[in-house]
C-alpha cells in the first residue's frame, strides 16, 4: 500500500489548517455562505437534510486496518456510531458537525487520509477494480497508476473550478470492469501492446445523473509515460469548452456529445502537441518507486484447495454457499479473496457500524495483511486470505454481519442514502432496498435466480447508478408523493449500456411485488446458461413491461 | 485610488479597466483583447488587454505582447475556472512575461492556485480585505504538479 512521504504528509497537515482557517473566516462571517459553499465542498463536505456530511477520501478504496480503526473511532466519536461506504470507495459520515470538521480532518490526517476533493467540481477520488493486484488475468496492477493520478489531481492549479465534478476510474483486466470506467468521465483500460510496452485506452465521456452515457474512445493506445500530458491535455480543452450556464449539461460528457468524437479528439490531440515530452512526462523511475509500494505481501507457499477446505465445502452447505458467492479466485495458489457483505437485511446497503469497521480491521490484521479494499458495490474486501483460514473467517465474519452469502445477486443492492439523509432526494431509497431484501429473503430462491445487479437512486442524479442497474429503481416526486420508476437492462461492465424505462411508475407498496413478477418472468423464459441480462437482452423489454404491469390475478 | 495585490505586496492600482466603448483610452488603460486586436493602428499604445472568459486566448497566437505591461483575465463568477487554464496558456503558450493581472470575481482562497498558474497580480472587483488575503496568497509550500513557478512535477524533484 502507498505510504505518504514528508511532501505527502505536509500537503494534507496544510490542508487541516487551511480548511481550518475556512470554516473559522465562515463562522464568523468573513466568508459568505456562497464562498464557503465550493470551498468545504472541494474538502467534501455537503450540508444534508439533517446535518452536515462529510466524504472521508479512501484513494482506490485501499484501507489499512489502522486506519479503518481510525474511520470506526471517528464514528464513534464524531458521528452516531457508524458510516456508509459509497460507489465510489469513499466513506460518508452522516452527522458531524461543521463546527468539528477540522478536528476530523487533523485526525484523518494522522494516519495518511484526508477529504480532498471529494466533492465539488474538481477531479475526484480515482476509482478502480477492488481485486487489484490479486487477480491472475490482471495485466498489470492498476494501483500504483492510480496513486500517480491520485498526486496529480490533489490540487491540481488549474482544474479546481471545472464546469463540473470529473471522475476517473481505473480497469487493468479483459475478463470484467468491477470499476464501471465505461460510466465515468474518463475510464482508462490499461493494455500492453504488440512491443509489450503499458499504456492506456482511454475512454471519454461517459458519465449517469440527468442525461446517462457511455463513454466512446477517444485514444486506442495512449503509452503510459504520456498519461499525464494526456489527462492535461483533456481537461484542459473541457475546462476552457464545457458548458458553464446550465449545471445539467456541464458534464464532459455533453461537451463530447456536442462536439463529436472526432472533433473533440482533434481539440485534445492539438492540445496534447504542446504538453506532450514535457516535464510531466513521467519518468521510469517514478513508475518504479509506485510499483515498489504495491509488492506482493509475505506469502506462503500453500496448497491449492487444501483438504480441510474441500472437506468443509462438502460438509457444510453453508459454508459452501459463502464460499461460492463471497470469496473469488486468487493469483496464489492456497490463496482467496474474501468479500465482507455489508447487505445484511435491515442495514442500510453500504453501512457499516464502528463496532463493524473495528471488526472488520481486526479481521484484516489477522487474516490479511492489514489491508483492506472498498468496492464500488459498496462491500469490503480482504484480498489475501489462505485457503486453510477460510472456515474460521466465515465463522468469524457470520458474527459481525459480514458474511450474508449475496454478493452478486439480487439482494447485493447499490443503494444511494435517498431521502432518509439526502437533501436532494425525490424519494427514499433505503426503504425499497429493504423491502426487496424482504420479498426476496430465501436463500435458495436467491441463488436459482442468480447474478443480476440492482441499483437504486433516490433521484436523477443516479449516485445508486441506477442507469446501469440490470434493474435500476429511482425515486421520483409525484405530486409530493414517493414513486418509483423501474428501468431494466442496463449494465457497468465491458457490455456497458444504459438501462431502458419500463414504463409508468410505482407506488412503494409495490416495488416488491413488481420485482417478483419480473424474476418470475426472467425464471420462467431463460434457458439453462442465462443470466437474468442475457434473457433480458434476447427476449426485450416487452415481456418483463407486460409482467411488471398485470394485475394481480 | 484602489489597490491590488502584485508580487506579493499591496500596491496602487495604476491602470484603468475600460470596460464600455465610451471611455476614453489612454496609455494606462486595459482594452477587452478584441478591441486590442482589431483596433491595433488606431489605439496607440496602452498598459495591457483583457481576456473575458469565453474567449480563449487563441486569438493572441499571433500578436506581439512584448509591447503590452499587462494581460488580464476577467472571471465572471469566481466559480467559473475557464481563467486557471487562460493564465497557464498565456504563460507557457504564448511567453508573456509581464504582469499577468485576475480580475473580476475572484476570491482571496483561490491565490494559491492562481498564482501556479502564472497570475502575479489580483484586481478583487468586490471588497475584500487586501491584508487577509496576502496571508491566503501560499496556502501550501509543496505541489505534486509542475506549474507556470516550476514545470517539475513531484517526481521529477523528490530526492
Ligand atoms: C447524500 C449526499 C449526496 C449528494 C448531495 C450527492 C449529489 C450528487 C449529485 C448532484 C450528482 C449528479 C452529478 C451530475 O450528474 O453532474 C451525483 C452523482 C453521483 N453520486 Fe452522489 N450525492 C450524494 C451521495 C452519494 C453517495 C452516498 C454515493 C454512493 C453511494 C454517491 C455516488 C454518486 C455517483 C456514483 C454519481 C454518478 C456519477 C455520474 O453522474 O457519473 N453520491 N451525486
Ligand atoms: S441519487 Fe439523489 S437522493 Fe440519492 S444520494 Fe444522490 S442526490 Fe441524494
Amino acid at each position: 500500500m502507498y505510504q505518504y512521504d514528508a511532501i505527502d504528509q505536509q500537503l494534507v497537515q496544510e490542508r487541516v489548517a487551511q480548511f481550518r482557517d475556512q470554516t473559522r473566516r465562515y463562522l464568523n462571517n468573513e466568508l459568505s455562505e456562497q464562498e464557503f459553499l465550493p470551498l468545504r465542498l472541494q474538502n467534501g463536505l455537503y450540508v444534508q437534510r439533517y446535518a452536515p456530511m462529510l466524504r472521508v477520501a479512501i484513494p482506490y478504496g485501499m484501507l489499512s486496518s489502522a486506519q479503518l480503526r481510525t474511520l470506526a473511532d471517528i464514528g464513534r466519536r464524531y458521528d452516531k456510531g457508524y458510516g456508509h461506504f459509497s460507489t465510489r470507495q469513499n466513506l460518508q459520515f452522516n452527522w458531524p458537525t461543521l463546527e468539528s470538521v477540522p478536528d476530523i480532518l487533523a485526525e484523518l490526517a494522522e494516519v495518511e487520509m484526508h477529504a480532498v476533493q471529494t466533492s465539488g467540481n474538481c477531479i475526484r477520488n480515482t476509482t478502480t477494480d477492488q481485486y487489484a493486484g490479486v487477480i491472475a488475468d490482471e495485466i498489470v496492477d492498476p494501483r500504483p497508476y492510480c496513486e500517480l493520478i491520485r498526486q496529480w489531481s490533489t490540487f491540481h492549479p488549474e482544474f479546481a473550478f471545472l464546469p463540473r465534478k470529473f471522475k476517473i476510474a481505473v480497469n487493468a483486466t479483459e475478463s470484467a470492469d468491477r470499476a464501471a470506467t465505461q460510466v465515468h468521465d474518463i475510464g482508462l483500460h490499461i493494455k500492453k501492446n504488440d512491443a509489450g510496452e503499458i499504456g492506456f485506452k482511454v475512454i471519454v465521456g461517459g458519465g449517469l445523473g440527468r442525461t446517462p452515457m457511455v463513454g466512446v474512445t477517444i485514444s486506442e493506445f495512449v503509452p503510459r509515460e504520456d498519461l499525464l500530458t494526456y489527462l492535461d491535455a483533456i481537461i484542459r480543452v473541457y475546462n476552457q469548452n464545457g458548458r458553464r450556464d446550465n449545471k445539467y449539461k456541464a458534464r464532459i460528457k455533453i461537451l463530447v456529445k456536442a462536439l463529436g468524437i472526432d472533433a473533440f479528439r482533434k481539440l485534445v490531440d492539438a492540445e496534447w502537441e504542446h504538453l506532450r515530452g514535457k516535464e510531466s512526462t513521467v519518468p521510469m523511475s517514478e513508475f518504479e518507486r509506485l510499483q515498489g509500494f504495491f509488492t506482493e505481501p509475505a506469502y506462503k507457499a500453500l496448497e491449492e484447495q487444501p483438504q480441510s477446505l474441500t472437506d468443509k465445502l462438502a460438509n457444510s452447505a453453508g459454508f459452501a454457499r459463502w464460499y461460492e458467492r463471497n470469496t473469488f479466485s486468487h493469483k496464489k495458489a492456497g490463496y482467496r479473496i474474501v468479500t465482507l457483505t455489508l447487505k445484511k437485511n435491515g442495514q442500510a446497503p453500504g453501512d457499516a457500524t464502528s463496532e463493524q469497521m473495528d471488526k472488520a480491521a481486526d479481521l484484516a490484521d489477522k487474516y490479511s495483511f492489514g489491508e483492506l479494499r472498498v468496492s464500488h458495490e459498496q462491500n469490503l474486501v480482504l484480498a489475501d486470505v489462505q485457503q486453510d483460514q477460510l472456515v474460521e473467517l466465515w465463522e468469524a465474519a457470520k458474527e459481525s454481519g459480514f458474511a450474508t452469502p449475496t454478493l452478486g445477486l439480487l439482494t447485493d443492492m447499490i443503494c444511494c442514502p435517498g431521502g432518509d439523509f439526502c437533501a436532494l432526494a425525490n424519494a427514499k431509497s433505503i426503504p425499497i432496498a429493504k423491502q426487496i431484501q424482504d420479498t426476496f429473503d430465501d436463500l435458495d430462491y436467491l441463488y436459482d435466480i442468480g447474478e443480476v445487479d440492482l441499483n437504486i437512486s433516490g433521484c436523477m442524479n443516479a449516485c445508486g447508478h441506477h442507469h446501469v442497474g440490470n434493474i435500476g429503481i429511482l425515486g421520483v416526486d409525484k405530486k409530493g408523493e414517493e414513486f418509483y420508476q423501474v428501468s431494466m437492462g442496463g449494465a457497468s461492465g465491458h457490455d456497458a449500456s444504459i438501462g431502458k424505462i419500463l414504463g409508468p411508475s410505482f407506488a412503494q407498496e409495490e416495488i416488491g411485488s413488481v420485482m417478483k413478477r419480473i424474476i418470475d418472468l426472467y425464471v420462467d423464459q431463460r434457458t439453462e446458461e442465462e443470466r437474468f441480462i442475457d434473457t433480458f437482452r434476447r427476449i426485450g423489454i416487452k415481456p418483463f413491461k407486460e409482467a411488471a404491469y398485470a394485475k394481480a390475478n | 485610488m484602489q489597490k491590488l495585490i502584485k508580487d506579493g505586496a499591496i500596491v496602487d492600482n495604476t491602470y484603468s479597466l475600460v470596460n464600455d466603448a465610451e471611455q476614453v483610452i489612454s496609455e494606462n488603460s486595459i482594452v477587452p483583447m478584441q478591441q486590442w486586436i482589431e483596433n491595433a493602428d488606431t489605439l496607440g499604445k496602452v498598459a495591457g488587454i483583457w481576456i473575458d472568459a469565453g474567449e480563449g486566448v487563441e486569438a493572441l497566437e499571433n500578436q506581439d505582447l512584448s509591447q503590452l505591461d499587462v494581460v488580464a483575465v476577467n472571471f465572471p463568477a469566481f466559480a467559473d475556472g475557464r481563467g486557471f487554464s487562460y493564465g497557464r496558456l498565456v504563460r507557457e503558450r504564448l511567453g508573456f512575461k509581464g504582469e499577468v493581472r485576475a480580475i473580476g470575481n475572484f476570491i482571496p482562497d483561490q491565490l494559491g492556485y492562481l498564482l501556479r498558474c502564472g497570475f502575479s497580480a489580483f484586481d478583487f472587483e468586490q471588497d475584500v480585505n487586501l491584508e487577509k488575503a496576502l496571508e491566503l496568497h501560499k496556502p501550501f509550500s509543496v505541489a505534486y504538479q509542475g506549474d507556470v513557478a516550476d514545470p517539475r512535477p513531484v517526481f521529477l524533484r523528490r530526492g
